[in-house]
């Protein structure tokens, strides 16, 4: 059975882990509120501070998501893969770009105006190489992010897989990340789609 | 799986000629394809040089025979996979399992963006039939039908290791049994997508560009399409001339390290060097000849320089980028660059690294500056590193 080990939710100035609000801090922007996310949590990663706000936002939401939950040493590099979609791809990065185009191409901004960069951070911080994929959708697709995953983690290509949705496009913003795991910890809950239906609306 | 895969054809083009025959002339001439854009249509024209390739669209129609709204990546692909399948003349070839396994990065971009200049200006125009193949999996297609291959047709997009990934793909088809036959390599053709991406990069060189020298300043793009054509140890027995070489050994390997900058260790490119070597069951000091990615970006040639210090110290084998001569052709250029390496094996040529002239502060060592021939090559290792730390080595050994 694929279970739930964990979820984390950053939504409009809000932190949630497994359902428990850790942090709020209402009435700045989201790049003010992402960088007071990053500092709250003590964490550090100096290349954070480069990171356009899609890839901040899906990193801190996957430092906070696997923090105290996650045992890597329990998986292989090429186990743990990812599975994450959103609406707006790289357009919050892409308007910040084009708007440099006036002046000087932003080779910084440039290298961030695809979607998936946010995964290439992600895999690179906890050295995961398994099986990735980023898809663009209307809105939230449980069924799709379920059977994508279900048969990644039933064929054993994956022994673990982060999915669910990073999304952002100048003030509004929201990540929903979900760890999925094989084996059954006490806490974990039944991997569905209505499992993260239920999860993703709480935000 | 222990069985020998064999290199029966060839076929290339791109900025220093239509064909084999012609980029062996230029090799030896030392004359480099850059040039001031003529046939691209750009706003860089007269700033940036690239490597054209030196036919017009109109030009590949009538000689392809294709269809007038056909991408110029599927024209040079189809120009060199054709050269490639007729120089190997492998008889009785519907007998056999043929696969096409085609590189490629930028699809039929060029097609596009000449749609969306009139769409974005009026909704109401821009033919459709530009964008229809707009995915890289098109130039594929069209260009297997037209050769008529129906085995097993792939498409692989790495970025620059693209077509490099297409060879060791189909060599290991072979190697397992699952196809006879393989052309196998890449295509890219100039985009406005590319050249305006390289230069916000700011790795694109307004001269000349220099691998590997200290004062490098960035790539020059190029064009063009290169292909082998692979055969199992059955089909090279039926050939009517002897296989040009083998391929030996390849490795691909990962740096994760940035978008689109290696590891400044040339971690990704020391693992593929290394297990291309290893697969092949050689010793660096087997290799004869090194093909560089060698872009001329300072990023590329120091990772690659210092990878290749680590692996061959202290002996260094003759080395040269061929992209002095034909420019970054991006996914085209594993292809492109295992042609000229099966070449410097079957002539005993060494191609220069033009432009060289001081060696890089951190290398104890330094590309060759001019055309050799009469040498004795039975090894050479040619290395595609593309975007995101995708390394690949390939090594072709003499027979």
């Amino acid at each position: 059975m694929n279970c739930i080990t964990s979820s984390c939710i950053i939504s409009q100035g809000t932190v949630l882990k497994d359902g428990h609000q850790l942090f709020e801090k209402k009435g700045i922007d989201a790049s003010a509120f992402l960088l007071s996310v990053y500092q709250h949590f003590g964490l550090n990663y100096p290349k954070f501070y480069k990171m356009d706000n899609l890839s901040k936002l899906g990193w801190l939401a996957s430092e906070i998501l696997l923090k105290d939950t996650f045992e890597k040493e329990n998986y292989q590099s090429e186990q743990v893969g990812l599975i994450l979609a959103n609406q707006n791809s790289s357009l919050d990065n892409d308007i910040k770009y084009f708007d440099t185009l006036k002046y000087i191409a932003s080779p910084s901004l440039f290298v961030y105006t695809l979607p998936n960069i946010v995964m290439g951070e992600i895999c690179i911080r906890n050295n995961f190489k398994g099986e990735h994929a980023f898809y663009i959708q209307d809105q939230f697709d449980q069924g799709f992010i379920e059977t994508q995953v279900n048969y990644l983690l039933d064929n054993d290509i994956l022994d673990a897989c982060i999915c669910g949705w990073v999304d952002i496009l100048q003030e509004k913003y929201k990540a929903v990340l979900f760890l999925v795991e094989k084996q059954r910890g006490e806490d974990a809950v039944r991997f569905s789609a209505e499992m993260m239906n239920e999860i993703f609306n709480r935000a | 799986m222990s069985s020998t895969v064999y290199i029966a054809g060839l076929g290339v083009i791109s900025g220093i000629g239509n064909n084999v025959a012609e980029h062996l002339s230029s090799f030896a001439r030392e004359e480099a394809g850059m040039a001031d854009i003529t046939l691209f249509n750009t706003i860089h024209k007269g700033q940036l040089p690239v490597a054209e390739v030196k036919l017009s669209h109109d030009e590949l129609i009538a000689i392809s025979g294709l269809p007038e709204q056909t991408s110029r990546t599927t024209l040079l692909s189809y120009m060199a996979a054709k050269e490639a399948l007729d120089d190997a003349a492998i008889p009785d070839i519907k007998s056999f399992r043929t696969g096409f396994i085609s590189a490629n990065t930028v699809g039929g971009m060029d097609k596009s963006e000449d749609f969306f200049a009139e769409f974005l200006a009026d909704n109401n125009k821009g033919k459709l039939r530009n964008i229809f193949d707009h995915e890289c999996g098109s130039m594929t297609e069209i260009v297997a039908d037209k050769l008529d291959i129906k085995g097993f047709v792939s498409t692989i997009s790495t970025a620059c290791s693209s077509s490099a990934n297409s060879i060791f793909f189909a060599a290991r088809l072979i190697k397992n049994g699952l196809l006879d036959v393989a052309v196998a390599g890449g295509t890219d053709s100039l985009t406005k997508f590319t050249l305006n991406g390289f230069n916000t990069l700011m790795i694109v060189d307004k001269e000349f560009c220099k691998p590997f020298d200290e004062n490098r300043e960035g790539l020059n793009l190029g064009e063009g399409a290169g292909y082998v054509v692979l055969v199992s140890d059955k089909v090279a027995k039926t050939l009517s001339k002897a296989p040009y070489c083998t391929i030996s050994g390849y490795n691909n390997s990962n740096d994760a390290y940035h978008q689109t900058a290696s590891s400044p260790d040339g971690t990704g490119s020391y693992l593929a060097m290394q297990g291309a070597l290893k697969k092949a069951g050689l010793k660096p000091s087997d290799i004869n000849y090194i093909n560089l990615h060698g872009t001329g970006t300072p990023n590329n040639d120091s990772a690659e320089g210092t990878a290749v210090k680590r692996l061959f110290d202290p002996t260094y084998p003759p080395m040269s980028s061929t992209k002095s001569f034909t420019g970054h052709t991006l996914g085209a250029s594993g292809g492109i660059e295992a042609v000229f390496s099966v070449l410097a094996i079957k002539h005993g040529i060494i191609y220069p690294n033009l432009r060289f002239e001081t060696r890089m502060e951190e290398l104890p060592f330094e590309p060759v500056k001019h055309f050799r021939s009469g040498q004795y090559i039975k090894h050479v290792m040619s290395n595609s590193f593309g975007f995101g730390g995708n390394c690949t080595s390939l090594i072709f050994s003499a027979t």
